[in-house]
């Protein structure tokens, strides 16, 4: 066996987050031991506040106001991080500690324009020489993968896709070379297409200028497929770690085979049984030649898009980002003015949107959300009643009676998604548009919220047109898909013979960067 | 999650204000029950005492009691700022909802209005106002609440047009939520850490804003006492009866200090918990 140099050593470490009137509160992080051999790219997996991001913004130094170190240290390169100076500490992020955040949006400063962001960098690490400066940040913009840097370089960051904006971060980490790159799920808001561009880019920058990386992720097939190693998280504690291929292959913790499960969406194993559909009876909804586009554009969005839904369908809707699939949303719900006929079943329409942080109203409790509903449509009950359809909704959707006083601030994405799920379901609609209800869970929390979507749709025939980017998934619940791309339908059939025998390029394309990030034995 | 450093800081903030207005609050309520003497009563026996047992905020030119006027002045202050805050808040929410949540056109006429109120200084208009309608406490009020109302308006229309974008938002244009209850019922509750501050703030501005016209002789008329109009009525005799100068410019300041304290503690306590 081979001997590791480890550029980084846990030793130890808790961290937690105490009060004056709980001076020992549950440690947020448990006696953490692991290295990062030099060299290496290290996945992290776990779900949502199993401690990923704490462990990673520990060994960043950037930890979140009131959090303590409460034991053991953190060696870098032989330094102890733990027992340095502010000052110091400062010192090593960016030359020495790069940071990748999961957000391209707002890591730019969008008053700068994307070189005057990148030449900041240098300028503060004390490179003083303009041109200089200059030629380095459009070197580097050219071995991040555009073509044209001189472009990019003076445009500004809402001019550019969000796969562009994560380019231009990971440019900005690489222009130091720092020894250690933390990337904290830099993919997680990125389409499929996009994530394999970021990953392979990734991949190659670190073999080209030598740097280690620490992958945050909870994505674990795009963990396999990029990293050395993995290490499994479960509230605040390491719980497995291996090779990432024997791992994910041969996962040898029960929880790791659980994620594992989860993450493939076995039909079986979670028990996902979808109702039958009966394509003869007419459809409740109806879309013809549908036309958007937006108030300061001269181009349309949605250029003439049709499709039919039966009842008691599960419709996918795929196609890669800017094809028109949200724009092909706010239409079917009324939210944007648009050309072409859409022909509905009376009843309300339900829809669950993609961001489980902004589909709840901050200022008000769950019991107000879940009563919504009726108190637009006009249903009068009086306060026993309301309480009871409220109960009964939140039961449907498996939560208890518990929550209805709490905030969405108290609730976890999951959580979240779940009430919006039962705002929808209140006025029992015949149809639930889901925009990509799943993108922003961790996957123990989407394949609850798949579990849910199927068993609504058994249960009480409610048709859904579900939009994802997760190929997986429409496989595995979707007799039908269509497939968009620049603002039309391009193809349409049953799930089984698209996915398995693409006519269009934009399927074709889907397809190929699922193999690819998720390979062909997993999905299967 | 409130750090416990900010909620400390909330805190020392919420008490300081408390304290402060809690003692313009006694002199209101002293005013009502138990005034020492009668805030109006002259007396030529009694002019200019300094403070003593008897008074003791001393006794002005026409030997009224000066602590009693402070009672009564208060009283006024108080029912200014509070009146005219209210109507400032009720026409901002009013025009300034509507204007951010439909934009467009309504947007722009609203919006025309209140940046035409905005471009004179505040004190100009409340000035004309009461010049054109009579100086009188009523006349006050309403200029005072028509010249801070587009604050408000401001404050309103920024904060639907960001929260309009929200999927809330889009959700309860899905569930047929009327545009009314949308903007009445759903941004306004969200939009409250920016409104409770500048209502706080909007009752120091408008306490400082009656103060002045009252030393110009627009606001509060004789013979009741108002601490602008004090300080005004006691101009020649700052050297030789500092108390007049001294003890109603101490409660103003008290008053508006306590405002600041109480506007400062709600923006922290607020900015401590919504990074969720």
């Amino acid at each position: 066996m081979t001997r590791h140099t480890h550029i980084v050593k846990v030793h130890h470490l808790s961290l937690a987050f105490p009060t004056r009137h709980d001076p020992d509160p549950k440690p947020v992080l448990k006696d953490l031991d692991f290295g990062i051999r030099d060299g290496e790219i290290l996945g992290l997996i776990g779900n949502s506040g199993s401690g990923k991001t704490m462990t990673a913004m520990a060994i960043a130094g950037l930890l979140p106001e009131g959090a303590v170190i409460t034991g053991g240290s953190i060696k870098f390169a032989g330094e102890d991080l733990t027992a340095m100076k502010p000052r110091r500490r400062r010192q090593m992020l960016g030359s020495n500690i790069g940071v990748i955040f999961q957000e391209p949006s707002t890591a730019l400063d969008p008053l700068m324009k994307i070189g005057t962001n990148l030449d900041e960098i240098l300028l503060t690490h004390g490179m003083k020489d303009k041109k200089e400066r200059r030629e380095r940040v459009l070197n580097m913009l050219g071995t991040c993968g555009f073509t044209e840097p001189e472009e990019i370089y003076s445009r500004y960051p809402h001019q550019l896709s969000g796969g562009q904006r994560q380019r231009v971060l990971i440019a900005g980490a690489a222009l130091l070379e720092p020894r250690l790159l933390i990337c904290d799920e830099p993919t997680s808001s990125l389409d499929t297409v996009t994530t394999i561009q970021i990953l392979s880019l990734l991949k190659d920058i670190c073999h080209k200028m030598h740097m280690t990386v620490l992958f945050i992720s909870h994505d674990l097939s795009a963990v396999r497929n990029f990293c050395d190693r993995v290490m499994v998280m479960r509230e605040g504690e390491i719980v497995d770690r291996d090779l990432a291929e024997d791992m994910l292959l041969h996962p040898r913790s029960g929880y790791t085979a659980e994620l594992l499960t989860n993450a493939r969406l076995d039909t079986r194993m979670l028990g996902l049984e979808r109702a039958t559909v009966d394509y003869s009876a007419s459809p409740v909804l109806v879309a013809k030649d549908i036309t958007a586009r937006y108030d300061n554009s001269s181009a349309d969005v949605l250029k003439g898009t049709c499709f039919e839904i039966y009842p008691r369908e599960i419709l996918g809707l795929i196609g890669s980002s800017g094809c028109g699939k949200t724009t092909l949303v706010k239409s079917l719900l009324g939210l944007m003015p648009h050309g072409g006929t859409i022909d509905c079943d009376n009843r309300q329409t339900g829809a669950v949107f993609q961001d489980p942080v902004s589909c709840l109203n901050p200022a008000h409790s769950v019991e107000w959300h879940l009563l919504e509903p009726l108190r637009a449509a006009g249903v009068k009950l009086n306060k026993q009643e309301r309480i009871n359809r409220a109960t009964q909704a939140l039961q449907d959707v498996g939560l208890s009676a518990d929550y209805l006083s709490r905030r969405p601030r108290q609730l976890s994405g999951g959580q979240r998604q779940r009430i919006a799920i039962a705002m929808s379901l209140m006025l029992e609609p015949s149809l639930i548009v889901a925009d990509e209800p799943f993108s922003s869970l961790d996957s123990s929390s989407a394949a609850e919220i798949l579990k849910l979507l199927t068993d609504i749709n058994r249960e009480r025939g409610t048709s859904f047109l579900l939009i994802t980017h997760n190929i997986h998934i429409v496989r595995q619940i979707c007799p039908r898909v269509i497939v968009m791309d620049g603002g039309t339908v391009c193809e349409e059939g049953l799930t089984s013979e698209v996915l398995a025998a693409p006519k269009s390029d934009a399927a074709r394309r889907l397809l190929e960067a699922e193999a690819t990030l998720h390979g062909e034995n997993f999905s299967e | 999650m409130q750090s416990k450093a900010s909620s400390f800081r909330a805190k020392t903030f919420f008490i300081t204000g408390a304290v402060l207005l809690g003692i313009v609050v006694l002199a209101f309520v002293m005013s009502l029950v138990c005034s020492p003497y009668d805030p109006n009563a002259t007396s030529a026996k009694e002019i200019l005492l300094p403070p003593s047992a008897q008074h003791v905020f001393g006794t002005d030119n026409f030997g009224r009691d000066v602590f009693s006027r402070i009672l009564d002045a208060s009283k006024y202050t108080i029912f200014i700022s509070i009146a005219g805050v209210a109507i400032a808040l009720l026409l901002g929410v009013v025009t300034g909802l509507p204007a951010g949540y439909f934009g467009g056109f309504p947007d722009r006429c609203i919006m025309l209005f209140n940046n035409s109120i905005m471009c004179f200084p505040g004190i100009l208009l409340a000035l004309v106002a009461v010049a054109v309608f009579g100086p009188s406490m009523f006349n006050v009020v309403w200029a005072l609440g028509l010249v801070f109302a587009p604050t408000f308006a401001r404050v309103c229309r920024a904060g639907a047009m960001e929260l309009k974008t929200r999927d809330f938002i889009m959700h309860a244009k899905v569930m047929r939520v009327k545009p009314l209850r949308i903007m009445y019922s759903h941004i306004l509750p969200n939009l409250m850490p920016q409104l409770l501050p500048a209502t706080v703030i909007g009752l120091a501005n408008m306490t400082l804003f009656e103060s002045g016209m009252s030393y110009l002789g627009l606001g509060v008329q004789p013979p009741d006492a108002s601490f602008g109009k004090m300080l005004a009525d006691c101009k020649a005799y700052v050297l030789t009866a500092p108390w007049l100068v001294i003890f109603p410019s101490l409660m103003l300041i008290i008053y508006i200090l306590g405002l600041y304290f109480m506007s400062e503690g709600i923006r922290v306590s607020y900015s401590g918990r919504s990074d969720s």
